[in-house]
């Protein structure tokens, strides 16, 4: 709300922070840990006097430095670019709470390119023990550099005791620091054995490629399981929002974990063929996949990160969409669009309801989802959904899926943003209304919340009509004035004054049509053609068993927390279904 | 048009000393951008010359053109981190209304950058060829200055910013703004006149061991940055009199250290053309270097200046810490030590 919004709806901002710090991360962790393997390689071959060896490590060097130098540094400086970009606000906050961080980090990287400048074209010319120092510098400068940027990444999952002191070491030596550090230095030697598997495969010479294949499948292998205890550890301290959204309340994480590990599992195995059986068989599709599936396991996890702190950008200060708690507040008191800088409306109202919407969503939702895209497009998330529905969900949206951040404004802007995506997005009319009640019951509520309601609800007039049935109802309905002054007698027709009477028999209990519950509790997430499949030859007892506990069909479902009745209505409805009915 | 200005966060700590970081750093950056054009671009030339001199110019620059890359973009780092902490709200509003270009500019960079890795490491193989491939690094680092000069002129008018509710897809670019061309300009035609300079310089370098070699580079370096020099000279009096006037008048005399700064400016660039036409290398590269220094100073008020309306530094409020920049200036100073050691150990071996 305080920049303005890059908008391309189908592609989104957060796809290309996706591309360009998910090559980057790949290439950077690269650059660390290859800096070690080369001085190890390089002293292998001083140790064994081969100069094969050293012709290696130098053509290996080669390749580390186009690698680093240009990707790496560059996609580095893309990141910064891009999450200014695509999120200025949470960029900004970054920038000028650790901007001496950052400046100590660009120390690191001016040593870094020197001594990888020096260290390549040195090779061989300058005297092996200065060589091998050179060699110690880029590396130390090197992971220097992790240990910063780690510092600002982990705080960003879990900042810790800075939320109170806004202490610059405090949130740097944050409760993910130790754990994120070491996981990602034992990564950075993992990787330096994955690219070095690249390079051997090239070796024409098989004595060679098989004793570096074997020395580079050693680093993977020890660095990988090196990694898995800090791995643990790194669990452990995550906050518990963050630990459920990574055990499985968030669709995405899921996704991505079970990527990272079919991919972590190949380069295992991969590498534990190359290292104890075969390195014969390292050629270059077999190092190609090796390294895609470290791509896929770095991916998993970084994107699982960034996903873990949600709906946050940096947890518990900016909401994923660069609003901070107390703007929301703001907005939930004067409105969003009037204490946004960057909207062009101001106000709600009947003729813009759409236009305002859209700005709505541009700055709350458009930092996650596109508009008919393919990155967590809003379009099919918001299929099923009514007008009505949609109110509802956005103005309890937090609490209904913690990983969204909550609406920031007032009910009219709520319905804005409702209007636009209902009405604008899919077309379909935005009325406030129930959908058209099937039972007698539920046309009766309706009957009773146009004609009585504004005086009186269900409650305050049920201890009078205790013990009454049908035709004692009936009988007062026609006779309201009689009962009480105020009142007319019922003027409805003759079907309506029907359905009321059903209604008051049932004792209030209104909402019980199967078909709207289903709506206003379920169809956010998924409509009822997805999971019809899965409840084939379920009966009606099952389902109403399964609605008490959703929690353990999915995780990321909440039990369903309707009264008994409710539970009913939605058990008839999903049970009708199932068997072949309503669509 | 100010309250479109996003608010700015805190800073922690004076912005004296920030300024001052951002005044050191980004002159270095110049002095390297202008290297790199230069370089790239005499280069470019001495590929369409004949005769087997020209070439081995043309190779030499090769060698050096990655590394200097390298450092053009790591000394941009420094400056733009100093620049987003004092002018955060308007340069990150500015780059996101100009998104597209902005971003661009990575991808650009990459591809140029890999063109003078593969123009060196390939240079005899790609023998004529290798012409179009430093000729597009050429083409793309004279694209991005242009972006660049875009977005550090759209920063300071906010005034210009509605243009975001016509656009809002990044694609806006501050063609309606009568500083452009001529601050492009100055940048680009200043930058290879320097470029020249570094050129005359790295053969100097040479002398020893290829003098014949040194003496082209020498001429034809200094000739280019002679001839610029002119050139920069009236573009940069077209440069002051496009400001708006306010701006303009502060180095008229309306504000005393800006008005020095243009008198020096002045001197410095007369005591480089006469140091040129001496054929005095060193000492026209320590009048550059001042040069530059000076120039930057100017173009803080130029910035200070168009924004004084709505922002002056001094209302960024300052929450102190100040030992992490202590730490900073510590871990700069081991830093720079530990490049001496390098550089020196480099130069032994070699």
């Amino acid at each position: 709300m305080n920049y303005p919004v890059w908008y391309l709806p189908t592609i989104g901002g957060a796809f290309f922070i996706a591309l360009i710090a998910i090559t980057h991360v790949f290439v950077s962790h690269f650059a660390v840990g290859g800096g070690l393997y080369l001085i190890f390689a390089e002293r292998l071959g001083l140790r064994r006097n081969s100069q094969a060896i050293l012709d290696f490590t130098k053509k290996h060097a080669k390749f580390f430095i186009l690698i680093t130098l240009v990707f790496g540094s560059m996609t580095g400086v893309g990141i910064w670019f891009i999450i200014a970009l695509a999120s200025a606000g949470g960029t900004s906050l970054l920038i000028h709470n650790f901007v001496f961080g950052w400046a100590i980090e660009w120390v690191f990287f001016v040593v870094e390119i020197v001594a990888a400048f020096v260290y390549f074209y040195t090779f061989g010319k300058m005297k092996p023990s200065t060589h091998q120092a050179v060699g110690w510098v880029y590396f130390g400068a090197a992971w220097a550099s992790l240990f910063i940027i780690n510092g600002i990444l982990s705080f960003m999952l879990t900042p810790g005791a800075w939320l109170e002191s806004g202490n610059f070491w405090i949130g740097f030596f944050n409760p993910t620091f130790w754990p994120s550090l070491f996981f990602r230095t034992f990564i950075a030697t993992m990787l330096a054995g994955v690219y070095a598997f690249l390079t051997c495969s090239f070796l024409r010479d098989g004595e060679l490629k098989k004793t570096m294949t074997r020395f580079s499948g050693w680093w993977v292998l020890v660095s990988f399981l090196a990694s898995i205890p800090f791995g643990y550890w790194y669990l452990n301290v995550l906050p518990e929002p963050a630990r459920d959204l990574v055990a499985g309340k968030s669709p995405t994480i899921q996704t991505a974990l079970d990527y990272g590990l079919y991919a972590i599992g190949l380069v295992f195995v991969l590498s534990l063929v190359l290292t104890l059986i075969r390195p014969a068989l390292n050629v270059k599709p077999v190092a190609f996949l090796i390294m895609m599936g470290a791509f896929v396991f770095l991916g998993a996890f970084e994107w699982s990160r960034e996903a873990a702190r949600r709906p946050f950008v940096i947890n518990q200060v900016m909401y994923s969409n660069g609003l901070m708690p107390v703007d929301v507040e703001k907005a939930n008191a004067v409105g969003f669009l009037q204490s946004a800088k960057w909207t062009s409306i101001r106000e709600v109202t009947p003729e813009n309801l759409q236009q305002a919407g859209a700005e709505i969503f541009q700055h709350q939702c458009y930092a996650c989802h596109t508009v008919n895209g393919w990155n967590n497009d809003i379009v099919p998330l918001t299929e099923s959904m009514s007008y009505r529905a949609m109110v509802s969900y956005i103005q309890t949206i937090h609490e209904k899926r913690y990983f969204m951040p909550p609406f920031a404004g007032t009910d009219a802007e709520a319905q804005a943003l409702a209007a636009y995506l209902v009405g604008g997005l899919h077309g379909k009319e935005i009325v406030m209304a129930a959908p058209v009640a099937e039972s007698a019951v539920a046309r009766g509520a309706l009957v009773f919340e146009e004609s009585c309601s504004a005086c009186h609800g269900y409650d305050a007039i049920a201890p009078s009509m205790a013990g009454w049935n049908a035709d004692r109802i009936r009988e007062a309905l026609d006779n309201l004035s009689q009962l009480n002054e105020m009142m007319e007698d019922f003027s409805g027709t003759t079907a309506e004054k029907e359905a009321l009477t059903q209604y008051l028999l049932t004792g209030g209990e209104v909402a019980t049509d199967g078909a709207v519950l289903f709506e206003e509790n379920c169809s956010m997430c998924h409509g009822l053609a997805e999971i019809r499949p899965g409840m084939v030859g379920w009966d009606r007892a099952k389902i109403r068993q399964s609605l008490d506990n959703l929690s353990a069909i999915n995780q990321m479902m909440e039990d369903y927390d309707g009264t008994p009745s409710e539970k009913d209505a939605l058990a008839d409805y999903l049970a009708a279904a199932v068997a072949g009915g309503d669509q | 048009m100010s309250d479109m200005i996003p608010t700015p966060d805190t800073i922690p700590v004076s912005w004296g000393f920030l300024q001052f970081l951002l005044l050191l750093t980004f002159p270095l950056h110049i002095i390297l951008m202008n290297a790199m054009l230069g370089s790239a671009i005499i280069a470019l030339y001495a590929r369409f010359r004949s005769g087997e001199l020209w070439t081995r110019l043309s190779e030499d620059l090769a060698k050096a053109l990655p590394l200097i890359v390298a450092f053009t973009i790591n000394f941009g780092v420094a400056p733009l981190l100093f620049v987003q902490v004092l002018y955060g709200q308007f340069i990150y509003t500015s780059s996101i209304l100009m998104g597209v270009f902005w971003l661009s500019i990575i991808l650009l960079l990459i591809v140029a950058y890999y063109c003078t890795y593969l123009f060196d490491f390939k240079f005899a193989a790609l023998g004529q060829a290798g012409k179009w491939i430093i000729g597009l690094a050429v083409v793309i680092f004279l694209g991005i200055a242009f972006l660049f000069s875009n977005n550090m002129t759209l920063m300071l008018r906010p005034g210009e910013w509605s243009l975001y509710w016509q656009n809002s897809g990044g694609t806006i670019l501050n063609l309606g703004d009568v500083t452009l061309w001529p601050r492009y300009l100055h940048f680009i035609v200043g930058g290879t006149a320097v470029g020249g300079l570094a050129v005359a310089l790295i053969g100097k370098f040479k002398a020893k061991r290829d003098p014949e070699l040194a003496e082209l580079a020498v001429t034809v370096g200094m000739r280019v940055f002679t001839v610029l020099t002119f050139v920069q000279i009236a573009i940069g009096f077209w440069f002051l009199l496009a400001l708006d006037k306010p701006v303009m008048m502060m180095f008229m005399g309306e504000n005393m250290l800006a008005t020095v700064l243009l008198l020096a400016g002045i001197m410095l660039a007369i005591g480089v053309l006469w140091a040129a036409s001496k054929k005095k290398v060193y000492l026209a590269a320590a009048h550059v270097i001042a040069l530059l220094y000076v120039m930057t100073f100017m173009r803080a008020f130029v910035r200070a200046g168009y924004l004084q309306e709505v922002y002056t530094l001094d209302m960024l409020q300052v929450i102190p810490q100040y030992s992490p920049m202590i730490v900073f200036f510590v871990v700069l100073v081991a830093g720079l030590a530990t490049v001496v050691w390098l550089v020196r150990q480099a130069v032994e071996a070699a």
